[in-house]
């Protein structure tokens, strides 16, 4: 039976009324609980929003620069999604982190990034003249990376094409040290690390060496430039993994994941970097540059065992060292206080953090003025510093295609490669494959680019 | 002999005791498996960075570093951010469950054309990720000017969770007609008929509706980092992405210290609530 109540149209439309009213009511009752969080502990000067990850602006950094500059730093955190958004809603950061190897020039083409030409012009904190030519990573003509207008600055770098090396390892199995300051070759790296990896009841205890790159990539491209070829084509349009210079690269790192040596996506490192492996004297070699020092610094025993090698060569190639990192920040085209952003910069790349950077060996510093300021003090230090000087000679810029960013790359890479690193497919027959699922990326970036 | 003293039949207590120590077994297994990997996090939270990456793998500390957790409350500012989260937490939780208690009110017990279509829009909108929404969701806050505050929980928390609309509607239906009769004939409108009779009877729906907003909330990772700026964000988001080198790398044993001090919360809550939470779920008809 129904109620007469029940139902009627007064009754209902003041059910929605009052639902309406609520809505509001509990509105304006927890908007102050709201407004009052979310304004507090800011200061009313001037302001920049940094988007970048909690290890590139402190807390501690934050008071610095208000100490410093006056100017007050909110973080936001790097997150690809929240950029994209932020830029499409129209209020960018004003400075972003990213990384020079793959961000830049991928920006840089989608006119997103501010020419910092004329800043740098003006600056007497970040002279021209004193830039290390890692930062030419962020500079991009539009066709070719390395080249052109500056967007942006790496705030330090590593050759990362280099490795560390555990001399207990290489004891404990009798096998000679690499050379510190000639490169040994690619196959020489392989064949060391088939004689030092250690297992035990099928479970590798001790990986012989771990060589994975940044992203693939750059690790791709670069070992494709040491083979003494290209992995792109001469627009960035196009990747060819069938030239024998990238087939020579691509079946190298095949090789080395299908031999179970090191760390790779069919044998991951549960640590996901090779860090607190190496720490804990589980991996003997480890393709990681000098910013590794900045952790193996720090514990003694570790540093004093510990050498830093050049980067390998392809027999027949070119000797170069290529950093496929160099993250740093750019500053958006539609940033909305572009000259305190640009104080930051300075600040940031030029001054007290930049000092600091250097002095924790975290990285090469990215002025030349800095380098003085490398650790140098304990002897196994010098010997690392000597090696990383040495190794400067051979740097170059190898350049990234500008219509994909790395992680996507990377995803592309991840999902074909496994089947040839467990034999399944020919190495041969991965190239086609690769270039056709990254070509079409490419293609598609091209055409967001016009 | 017959046959029955041939093939004796254990006695019923014997056979009880044996069905209950498979059903133990079962559940001590089962609970293992479960607790499985919160037990790991936290014998990873007491561990040196070394031990973490051992092989054979290190099932338990040498030496238990329970000052992990010390290193992992001071290295990051954990009690602001726990704060955050609880404040996002309680105002999504609060809202969302009287809103939704009110939606699945009117769905169960108001009559109107078109009731069952957008019953079912509502619930088919439960089946849309929330990553498609991601982009469309941060313009529209952005526009609003609400980046970086904590309107969207209010705003979230008063426009009702589809699940929990479905949960109160669920229990609602189930109450006898003869409650709203009796209050209708004693003058009351819907509102009163919903304030007076039925939320007061629905005390294991509301406890579950709010545990799981609030468990909702305090673990959700997206909607905070998307919205919300370093110092302002939550513990999901700091602990995620703050234990990290001075090179940017995680450091594993601090991060799982202070992953298990983050579900620290969300267990009270349950252990404290569990009899309304187990309650309410299997009164509104979802079991």
């Amino acid at each position: 039976m129904r109620h007469p109540q029940a139902g009627a149209p007064l009754s209902r439309r003041r059910f929605l009324g009052l639902s309406a009213g609520g809505a509001l009511g509990g509105a304006a009752a927890l908007s102050g609980c709201a407004m009052q969080v979310s304004t507090g502990g800011r200061s009313s000067g001037e302001t920049v929003t940094m988007m970048v990850k909690p290890d590139d602006i402190t807390p501690e950094l934050v008071k610095q620069a208000q100490k410093d500059t006056g100017i007050t730093i909110i973080r936001v955190d790097f997150d690809i999604t929240k950029l994209i958004a932020m830029l499409t809603a129209g209020n960018p950061p004003d400075l972003v982190r990213a990384v020079g190897a793959t961000d830049a020039a991928y920006f840089a083409a989608r006119d997103v990034m501010q020419e910092l030409d004329p800043y740098f012009a003006k600056s007497s904190v970040l002279r021209l003249d004193d830039l290390d030519p890692v930062n030419d990573l962020w500079r991009y003509d539009g066709k070719t990376q390395g080249k052109g207008p500056r967007y942006g600055m790496a705030k330090d770098f590593s050759q990362d094409s280099m490795f560390w090396y555990n001399t207990s390892a290489f004891d404990e199995k009798g096998v000679d040290y690499p050379a510190e300051l000639e490169p040994i070759t690619y196959e020489e790296w392989l064949d060391n690390a088939g004689r030092l990896v250690q297992r035990s009841k099928g479970q590798t205890t001790v990986f012989g060496g771990s060589y994975n790159g940044l992203t693939k990539g750059t690790l791709l491209a670069s070992m494709t430039a040491a083979a003494g070829g290209s992995l792109f084509s001469d627009d960035f349009s196009r990747v060819d993994f069938t030239t024998p210079e990238a087939r020579k690269a691509l079946g190298w790192y095949i090789e080395y994941c299908r031999t179970k040596v090191g760390p790779s996506a069919i044998q991951p490192d549960p640590n996901g970097w090779d860090g607190p492996t190496y720490q804990a004297g589980r991996i003997a070699m480890s393709n990681a540059g000098y910013w590794m020092g900045g952790l193996i610094n720090t514990d003694r025993k570790l540093a004093e065992v510990s050498r830093l090698a050049p980067a390998p060569v392809f027999e027949g190639g070119p000797r170069i060292s290529s950093c496929q990192g160099g993250t740093g920040m750019w500053m958006p085209r539609k940033a909305r206080n572009k000259d305190a952003a640009w104080r930051i910069f300075e600040w940031y790349f030029g001054e007290a953090p930049a000092k600091s950077r250097a002095s924790g060996g975290w990285g090469i510093p990215t002025l030349k003025s800095l380098r003085s300021l490398m650790p140098a003090q304990e002897d196994y230090q010098k010997r690392v510093l000597k090696v990383q000087e040495n190794e400067l000679e051979h740097f170059s810029v190898v350049a990234f295609s500008p219509y994909t960013t790395g992680d996507s790359f990377e995803a592309l890479f991840n999902q074909a490669a496994p089947a040839a690193m467990k034999g399944d497919i020919s190495v041969d027959t991965l190239a086609g494959r690769l270039n056709s699922a990254i070509n079409e990326q490419l293609k598609r970036g091209k055409e967001q680019v016009g | 002999m017959t046959a029955t003293s041939l093939n004796p039949k254990p006695p019923v207590r014997v056979r009880i005791r044996v069905n209950r120590l498979v059903l133990y077994t079962v559940l001590v297994v089962v609970t293992g498996l479960f607790l499985g990997p919160f037990g790991w996090l936290v014998l990873t939270g007491l561990k040196t960075s070394a031990e973490t990456a051992a092989a054979p793998v290190h099932w338990v500390p040498e030496v238990f570093q329970w000052h992990n957790f010390a290193d992992a409350y001071k290295l990051i500012d954990f009690l602001g951010y726990a704060r955050n989260s609880l404040i996002i937490a309680l105002i999504y939780a609060v809202l969302v469950t009287l809103s939704s208690a009110w939606v699945g009110y009117g769905f169960a017990r108001l009559d109107a054309p078109g009731k069952k279509t957008l019953f079912g829009i509502l619930i088919g909108s439960m089946m849309l990720p929330q990553m498609i929404t991601l982009l469309p969701t941060y313009l529209i806050f952005a526009k609003l000017g609400m980046v970086d505050t904590y309107w969207p929980w209010v705003l979230w928390g008063l426009s009702a969770a589809p699940y929990l609309v479905f949960l109160f509607r669920q229990f609602f239906a189930g109450l006898p007609r003869e409650l709203e009769e009796a209050a209708i004939v004693d003058g009351c409108g819907y509102a009163q008929i919903f304030w007076r009779i039925f939320l007061p009877q629905s005390w294991p729906v509301l406890s579950a509706s709010f545990v799981i907003a609030f468990t909702w909330t305090w673990g959700d990772y997206i909607a905070p980092q998307l919205l919300l700026s370093t110092d302002r964000t939550t513990l999901a988001v700091a602990v995620m992405t703050s234990y990290v080198t001075t090179g940017g790398q995680p450091v594993t044993n601090l991060q799982a210290a202070g992953s298990v001090m983050y579900v620290v919360p969300i267990l009270l809550i349950f252990l404290i609530a569990q009899r309304g939470f187990v309650a309410g779920m299997s009164t509104s008809g979802l079991k």
